[in-house]
């Protein structure tokens, strides 16, 4: 008989999100993913000023705050067909790089580390082996003996306190935990390091977008101007900032955040074998350079790789009605044409029905609807979004940069190309691609510093403005590659009010209940056959929902 | 694992001392805080008794942008309030326990500390339907909500969302959104207002509970005074040129560049109680208008609805987007206008026909 | 003060005292003043550009004549409604508060011949008639809102201890922006008010001749013997 186990809340991710998993000999058979939480954003979006969706969708979530804003200006300049100024293009690269990284950052060691490190067996470790490790794997300045001893004394103080706060009740001392102490002790030193350094980088974003989270945006440009003679604009100390933040981080990525994800994977290389799910992978692409109309000039590029076949790059057409279509066979909403039919979003429908058991219950009706999200499809497929995706088409379309750190990490870990579609390989695709960010981070800097120098100073477009000069009609899409995945936002425009507004999210790709066809989406998917050694403590669940970096508010909105 | 909290009875033990040297002390602080004799052994009992402050923070309809700005804080840093100064018990962004495990630690700690525990609320309220809108653990949210409420000593709405319902809570509302205070009457709430607050305002009001051991005092809608007794316009370093008539049109235009006041974009700092100018954002790095974009009204209650975001007033309800009371003042106006000149003609063609019946009366009279 | 005058066939009654015609220039004139500088406030033009702040003040001296007027506006009409309580009969609060039937049928008396003019009877009120008088009574109902929101979103840019008395209105209505929007509102209700208000002056002038303009300059008001008409 199979052992139905339930985890609910999920924790160290974003929002509400349920797991119900049939266990049968030691392995999941079969998972079910649910997204407990609504708000009906695209309820409320309907009749306003389409100028004014970025702030609402922004608070879709603040997690991956900015991303759905960026989605938002697009999906309205594409409406109306509004091209900004080089400047807002490289304002808002940097403020998706300096995004990226910091989501990532904080997943790895604040959302992610704890399936991996056992904080408790840090109190064993050794503060001079730990010291020479570190230093063999980074040249990270705080890796001396005396400053493991004294974060080791202060742990310690803070266990023997009794009181554990965050830490309670987790799995220490689980089977499948494999680190050394020595390892989780500097796993527990980068913890603290990364809480703190993670409020650095994100100052980019109040630069130049007034404060974090939820900076501001602008259809046409960004808010900011640039006027290097003026206090109230930016000027060069400003972008003097600017440049010593994408310092740091690039510094902060390359000696912690790599080496610590590369030491970890180390140890837990069977994980490049369990969690890899679906087996097709999609990229909007993103971080234009000439423009957004412009595809090829993408960093991350656009494309699509079925059956994992690395050799080929499939298009992707968004106006296509039959390409990306969501369902709700599983879902609690109603469609006006019924709920088996795949709806285009530009002709989507929102209407909450709850038809699950009512609260308190233990169990949800999984053969029915049991998910405030729904199930987004490409041409008929369930396609698994991320960093993975974004690093496998980059990869197979033969990017060099890609394959240089693909190859790069493969090589290190001594492990097939095939260990790239498992948990293991999306963790490590995450540290990957914020290692490019890094890079590319500084040549967008660079760029517009030369901008400005040419006496290009422009961060807005006005020409379209006002409403009086807009269409009695439109209709656009507005596309981004979130921390999390491929972001989409499409908007219908009538008489200069949003008319319909439907949000296609990563984590929707990713966490969303099965299809009319019964097909899984990627968590679920990916979840079949991971085993599991104590049905009672679901670390191993943890590890593989968590490698996906769940954002439920995100997912549902 | 000790599961009993460390109290300063226990370090002043662990440090080598008796417990009559434990009591000598405490008589001491008893005089030094002007406590009577007989008052002493409650000074004992609190410090005997006195762990880390628990917290359970709850998260409902929200986007957990709040918990993103409270781990920005910069004084304190977060590692420090949370390994320090208080016990964050339960917080589903951040602690490593799941699933039943999960819910353990939080019935825990309302047991064990009734009565003293600090809830922080993060997020909106759903009533609609039943609740069935956010559930946790199988149950709805507004439960969890009322029975981490029984025994908490105090409870913090943290942003626009718990104070205020949030963008849900935006028309038409479609989940029947609620903030805290909607909710829960009878136990001292404090808005802490924003979309999300300001870092160091969440951390100091945490501080300020922690070291002070009383509610700060609060304004009207139950923010704390000192950082939401002032509007944005009062303390915003554009407010030179808004004395000065001096305005930005459009965005990037010429007097953007040179920092003008916002106003004629929308800004809401007139109408807006936060301390943005003040502390800044992200350790005083900047703040929305500093960076050129208007505020927004993001510590007010019911701002996602008092837009669109780029005009100063609202639009006016059941009108098209743009429709000022200006514009509807005017079309009054010429309607008015237009109306008297009606009345104007048709009292003439009446008052004509007067004066001609009144020269017929006289006619016929002669 | 009441006095009648007898001058065959036309008497004149002294029907203004000099209080009320005092108020009520004053009151105009502040509105007038309130308008305009309050519409600037609303919707400032753009008239300097490649200037520095320190140079100019010009909408901080429009909004100071704005609280200016604001304070002569609600002081003079304090004393409007203390005058309703000594003043002469005409002036007494009673008028415009619409308690009694004989008030009602008269409005709808004035609405059938003043505005609808389908009915012609001359109306017998020697103050004002009752629709001018529930006019009124909304006007000061307009009076006071606007002095509540106007004062109320005062208190939070003045450190003066008299607006504050009025902060605790703002709350009320749901905060700053929701008092201003009224504020802003009621601008447009004085504005149509006076257009309206004053055309009927004239209208009541040519219509009965009575010397209803003047009256609020020096007080008097020309009335019949035999209050009699037809159409
Ligand atoms: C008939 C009387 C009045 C009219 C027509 C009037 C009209 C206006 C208008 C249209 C605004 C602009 C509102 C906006 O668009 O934001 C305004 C602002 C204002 N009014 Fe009045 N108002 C009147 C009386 C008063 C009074 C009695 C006060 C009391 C002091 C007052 C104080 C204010 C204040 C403080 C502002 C905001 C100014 C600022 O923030 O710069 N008003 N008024
Ligand atoms: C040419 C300009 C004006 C003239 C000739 C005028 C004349 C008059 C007259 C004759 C009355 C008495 C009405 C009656 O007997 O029914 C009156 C009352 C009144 N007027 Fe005017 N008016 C003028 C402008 C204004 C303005 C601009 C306002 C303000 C918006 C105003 C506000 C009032 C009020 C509130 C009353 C009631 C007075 C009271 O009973 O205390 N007037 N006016
Ligand atoms: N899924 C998702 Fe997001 C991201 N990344 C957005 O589009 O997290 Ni809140
Ligand atoms: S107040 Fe704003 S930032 Fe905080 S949870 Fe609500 S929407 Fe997010
Ligand atoms: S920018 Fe906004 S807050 Fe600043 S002075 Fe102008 S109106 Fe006031
Ligand atoms: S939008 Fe919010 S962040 Fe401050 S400047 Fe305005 S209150
Ligand atoms: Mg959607």
């Amino acid at each position: 008989m199979a052992n139905r186990i339930v985890v609910d809340p999920i924790t160290r991710i974003e929002g509400h999100l349920r797991v119900e998993a049939k266990i049968e000999d030691g392995k999941i058979v079969d998972a079910y993913s649910s997204g407990t939480m609504v708000r009906g954003m695209e309820l409320i979006l309907k009749g306003r000023d389409p100028r004014d969706a970025w702030a609402f969708t922004e608070r879709v979530c603040g997690v991956c705050t900015t991303v759905h804003a960026l989605a938002s200006v697009r999906t309205v300049e594409n409406a109306l067909d509004i091209k900004i100024p080089p400047n807002a293009e490289l304002i808002r690269n940097m403020m998706f790089t300096s995004q990226l990284i910091q989501d990532h950052v904080i997943h790895f060691y604040h959302l992610h580390a704890l399936d991996w490190v056992d904080v408790v067996s840090a109190l064993k470790a050794d503060p001079l082996e730990t010291s020479k490790l570190a230093q063999s794997i980074s040249n990270w300045p705080k890796s001396s003996v005396g400053y493991f001893k004294d974060l080791q004394k202060r742990l310690t103080g803070f266990v023997n306190s009794g009181q554990l706060g965050i830490f309670a009740n987790g799995y220490w001392g689980h089977s499948a935990y494999k680190l050394p102490a020595e390892v989780n002790l500097i796993g527990v030193a980068h913890y603290l390091e990364a809480l703190e350094w993670q409020k650095e980088i994100i100052k980019i974003h109040t630069i130049f977008g007034g404060k974090n989270p939820h900076p501001n945006y602008l259809v046409g440009g960004v808010p900011c101007s640039i006027n290097i003679d003026e206090a109230n604009a930016i000027n060069a100390e400003r972008l003097a900032m600017v440049g010593s933040l994408f310092e740091e981080a690039k510094q902060f990525v390359e000696q912690v955040y790599i080496p610590d994800l590369m030491a970890i994977a180390s140890f837990y290389k069977d994980w490049g074998a369990i969690g890899g799910g679906l087996s097709n992978y999609m990229s909007f692409g993103d971080l234009p350079l000439n423009g957004y109309d412009d595809v090829s000039s993408y960093k991350f590029p656009r494309g699509i790789i079925m059956n994992r076949n690395l050799n080929e790059v499939v298009d992707i057409d968004l106006s296509d009605p039959e390409q990306i279509q969501e369902y709700i066979s599983h879902s609690w909403y109603d469609y006006s044409g019924g709920d088996e039919q795949g709806l285009h979003p530009w002709k989507g429908e929102t209407k909450l029905n709850y038809s699950g058991p009512k609260p308190p219950y233990d169990y949800l009706n999984v053969e029915e609807k049991y998910s405030w999200m729904k199930t987004p499809r490409w041409k008929g497929n369930a396609m698994e979004v991320g960093p993975l995706a974004r690093m496998l088409v980059g990869y197979a379309a033969g990017k060099e940069e890609f394959k240089e750190v693909v190859d790069g990490a493969l090589k290190a870990l001594d492990v097939p190309v095939t260990a790239l579609f498992s948990t293991l390989g999306r963790t490590a695709a995450r540290g990957l691609e914020t290692k490019l960010a890094t890079k590319w981070s500084l040549e967008f800097f660079n760029q517009l510093l030369a901008n400005i120098k040419n006496g290009d100073s422009r961060t807005f477009t006005k020409d379209k403005w006002e409403p009086e000069t807009w269409p009695k009609e439109a209709k656009g899409v507005g596309l981004t590659e979130a921390p999390r995945g491929a972001l989409s936002h499409w908007i219908v425009i009538k008489d200069k009010k949003i008319e319909n507004y439907q949000l296609v999210v990563p984590s929707t790709w990713n966490a969303s209940p099965r299809d009319h066809k019964g097909q899984r989406s990627a968590y679920e998917e990916s979840l079949i056959g991971t085993p599991i050694a104590d049905p009672d403590k679901p670390l191993e669940i943890l590890r593989t929902i968590h490698s996906f970096d769940p954002c439920i508010a995100c997912a549902v909105h | 694992m000790n599961e009993k909290p460390k109290t300063v009875y226990d370090d002043v033990k662990s440090n080598g001392h008796s417990r009559r040297d434990f009591l000598k002390f405490c008589s001491m602080m008893a005089a030094f805080m002007g406590i009577k004799s007989s008052g002493v052994g409650q000074v004992v009992e609190a410090l005997e008794t006195k762990p880390r402050i628990p917290i359970i923070w709850l998260h409902g309809q929200e986007c957990t942008g709040c918990s993103e700005s409270f781990i920005r804080s910069s004084h304190p840093i977060v590692a420090d309030i949370i390994l320090d100064k208080i016990s964050l018990d339960y917080t589903e962004t951040l602690m490593a326990a799941s699933g039943h495990q999960a819910e353990a630690s939080l019935k825990q700690t309302m047991e064990k500390y009734k009565g003293e525990y600090l809830l922080i609320v993060e997020g909106a309220t759903t009533v609609g339907d039943g609740g069935v809108y956010c559930c946790i653990g199988g149950k709805t949210f507004e439960n969890r909500l009322k029975e981490a409420a029984e025994g908490a000593k105090a409870i913090i709405a943290w942003g626009n969302c718990a104070s205020a319902g949030g963008v849900q809570k935006a028309n038409p509302n479609p989940t029947g959104a609620k903030a805290v205070h909607e909710i829960i009457s009878g136990k001292p709430i404090i808005n802490v207002q924003g979309c999300p607050p300001i870092a160091e305002v969440m951390a100091g009001v945490v501080v300020h509970l922690l070291v002070f051991e009383r509610i700060p005092q609060l304004d009207a809608h139950g923010r704390p005074k000192a950082f939401y007794s002032r509007r944005v316009h009062d303390t915003c370093y554009r407010r030179p040129n808004f004395d000065a008539g001096l305005f930005v049109e459009s965005f990037d235009d010429e007097n953007a560049k040179r920092g003008y006041c916002l106003y004629k974009l929308g800004c809401k700092g007139p109408v807006t109680y936060n301390t943005c100018g003040v502390i800044k954002w992200n350790n005083g790095v900047s703040f929305p208008i500093q960076s050129g974009h208007p505020c927004i009204g993001c510590s007010e209650a019911n701002f996602w609805d008092n837009g669109p975001f780029y005009q100063h007033l609202s639009q006016f309800p059941g009108f098209g987007i743009e429709t000022t009371a200006d514009k509807i003042g005017v079309g009054l106006g010429v309607a008015t206008g237009v109306g008297i000149a009606a009345h104007a003609v048709t009292t003439n063609i009446r008052k004509r026909k007067l004066i001609q019946k009144s020269k017929k009366d006289d006619d016929d009279d002669s | 003060m009441e006095e009648t005058v007898h001058k065959s066939p036309i008497k004149i009654k002294y029907i203004w005292e000099l209080p009320v015609r005092f108020y009520h220039w004053l009151n105009a004139l502040s509105i007038v003043v309130l308008c305009i500088t309050g519409y600037i406030i609303g919707d400032p033009f753009a008239i300097q550009k490649g200037t520095e702040a320190y140079m100019n003040y010009w909408f901080g001296t429009v909004r100071f004549v704005h609280f200016a007027a604001g304070y002569i506006f609600f002081f003079n009409f304090v004393f409007r409604l203390y005058w309703g309580f000594v003043g002469n009969k005409y002036s007494r609060w009673y008028n415009y508060v619409p308690l009694k039937k004989a008030q009602w049928v008269e409005i709808w008396d004035v609405i059938k011949t003043d505005i609808l003019q389908i009915k012609c009877k001359p109306i017998h009120s020697l103050g004002h008639n009752a629709l001018a008088d529930i006019t009124y009574f909304f006007t000061f109902i307009a009076f006071v809102l606007q002095s509540l929101t106007g004062f109320g979103i005062y208190a939070a840019m003045s450190n003066s201890w008299f607006p504050k008395l009025f902060s605790w209105f703002v709350p009320l209505v749901g905060g700053d922006l929701a008092a201003r929007q009224i504020h802003h509102i009621l601008m447009w209700f004085f504005i149509i008010f006076a257009i309206i208000h004053v055309y009927l002056v004239f209208y009541h002038d040519y219509i009965e001749r009575r010397g209803v303009t003047s009256s609020m300059i020096g007080g008097w008001k020309f009335v019949e013997s035999e209050e009699e008409g037809e159409c």
